[in-house]
């Protein structure tokens, strides 16, 4: 039962994804937060999935999928998540010559509907705390990332090691 | 990967085998951390050096691979090895896009259930998870700075984003609905 729930979920989390990997964790966040795991919780799944090779959303799919009901919720979750994309290619490319579609209307579209999500992501993601500790991190590493061209992998990895450093000066 | 052919310049032509395809993208996916952003150039320049596809052809794949859902990485591999190689192609860059990191989170979900109870194991991912929030703002402040603003486009992702915030239970639902009214306005109302 649990399986095709998280099959269900996920294939509705495929439908929508667009515009990269941060929209749609915005929405796994909106189907699965607070009733499948705590915000904490999914913020930890959130940096292990982007410091493991990978999409970003494929291994945000496959890691609630393990948490929830084991390997077999992994698999599940992940086929679920890719299972609407690869049905509109496929229908795109067997049918592409009968499509009207406007391509730079619907890019342009698509664009303003991705930014939304992005957007949407960032406020559910943003620290429902007043504690320093969680802002002064996300600032910095809105700094580092917005204006260098540090990989945001070392990112993740230094401000992890920088927590446990401070837990054992503390 | 010094081939002599490498090294005079020539790209080295292999014929695109769903296997060496599978391969090429099962090596690329499992090499590059940083997402599917990260992972796209990559593939680009791997398909180009075997002589698969022109890179020009090979961003004309991308941005069409932009207008359907899913992980971009997913999507432009599966779209370019039908390209190159048909149906087996497209089949073959499925697993070797999604097979790599699945089995890296599996050894990577395993050791938290072995030490995800330690106090500093705990440390690690709560410091880990706080910098995600400035992650993805500077993922927008990227995106909003690669894009030709006008007053209907700001009008457009204020709108949307303020429904989605309203009505988060909704969002599947405004999203896809928002998109097809977007695109119809744009059909109906050229600005």
């Amino acid at each position: 039962m649990e399986i095709l729930n998280v099959s269900l979920t996920f294939l509705k989390v495929g439908v929508v994804a667009f515009g990269g990997g941060w929209s749609v964790v915005g929405l796994i966040k909106q189907e699965i937060v607070p009733h499948w795991m705590s915000a904490d919780a999914f913020n930890s799944l959130i940096a292990i999935a982007q410091s493991t090779p990978g999409p970003i959303a494929l291994n945000a799919a496959t890691l609630v999928g393990w948490q929830k009901a084991g390997i077999l919720g992994a698999l599940a979750a992940t086929f679920s998540v890719i299972a609407f994309p690869l049905l509109a290619m496929s229908l795109a490319l067997a049918f592409s010559k009968y499509i009207p579609l406007k391509k730079d209307l619907a890019d342009e579209s698509l664009r303003s509907g991705s930014m939304a999500m992005i957007l949407m992501t960032l406020w559910t993601l943003l620290p429902h705390t007043s504690l320093p500790m969680p802002w002064i991190f996300a600032f910095a590493a809105f700094g580092i990332t917005a204006f260098t061209k540090i990989n945001a992998v070392w990112v993740i990895l230094g401000a992890g090691a920088l927590n446990m450093l401070l837990g054992v000066l503390h | 990967m010094k081939t002599p052919a490498k090294a005079e310049g020539i790209a080295k032509t292999v014929s695109p085998t769903p296997w060496r395809i599978f391969l090429t993208l099962a090596r690329i996916v499992s090499l590059t951390l940083g997402g599917g952003y990260a992972i796209v150039p990559a593939i680009g320049n791997a398909f180009e050096k075997q002589g698969w596809i022109k890179e020009e052809e090979f961003y004309r794949v991308f941005s069409r691979a932009q207008v359907f859902p899913g992980p971009i990485a997913l999507t432009t591999s599966f779209l370019c090895s039908y390209r190159i190689a048909g149906a087996r192609g497209a089949v073959a860059a499925v697993f070797g896009v999604v097979l790599p990191p699945f089995f890296a989170l599996i050894l990577v979900g395993g050791f938290i259930s072995l030490y995800g109870d330690t106090e500093l194991f705990k440390r690690f991912l709560h410091g880990a998870g706080a910098v995600v929030p400035g992650l993805v703002g500077s993922i927008l402040w990227r995106t909003a700075r690669n894009r030709k603003w006008s007053v209907r486009i700001v009008i457009e992702v204020v709108t949307l984003a303020v429904l989605l915030a309203v009505f988060p239970s909704s969002a599947f639902f405004i999203l896809i609905g928002g998109i097809i009214v977007l695109y119809v306005g744009r059909l109906v109302w050229k600005s």
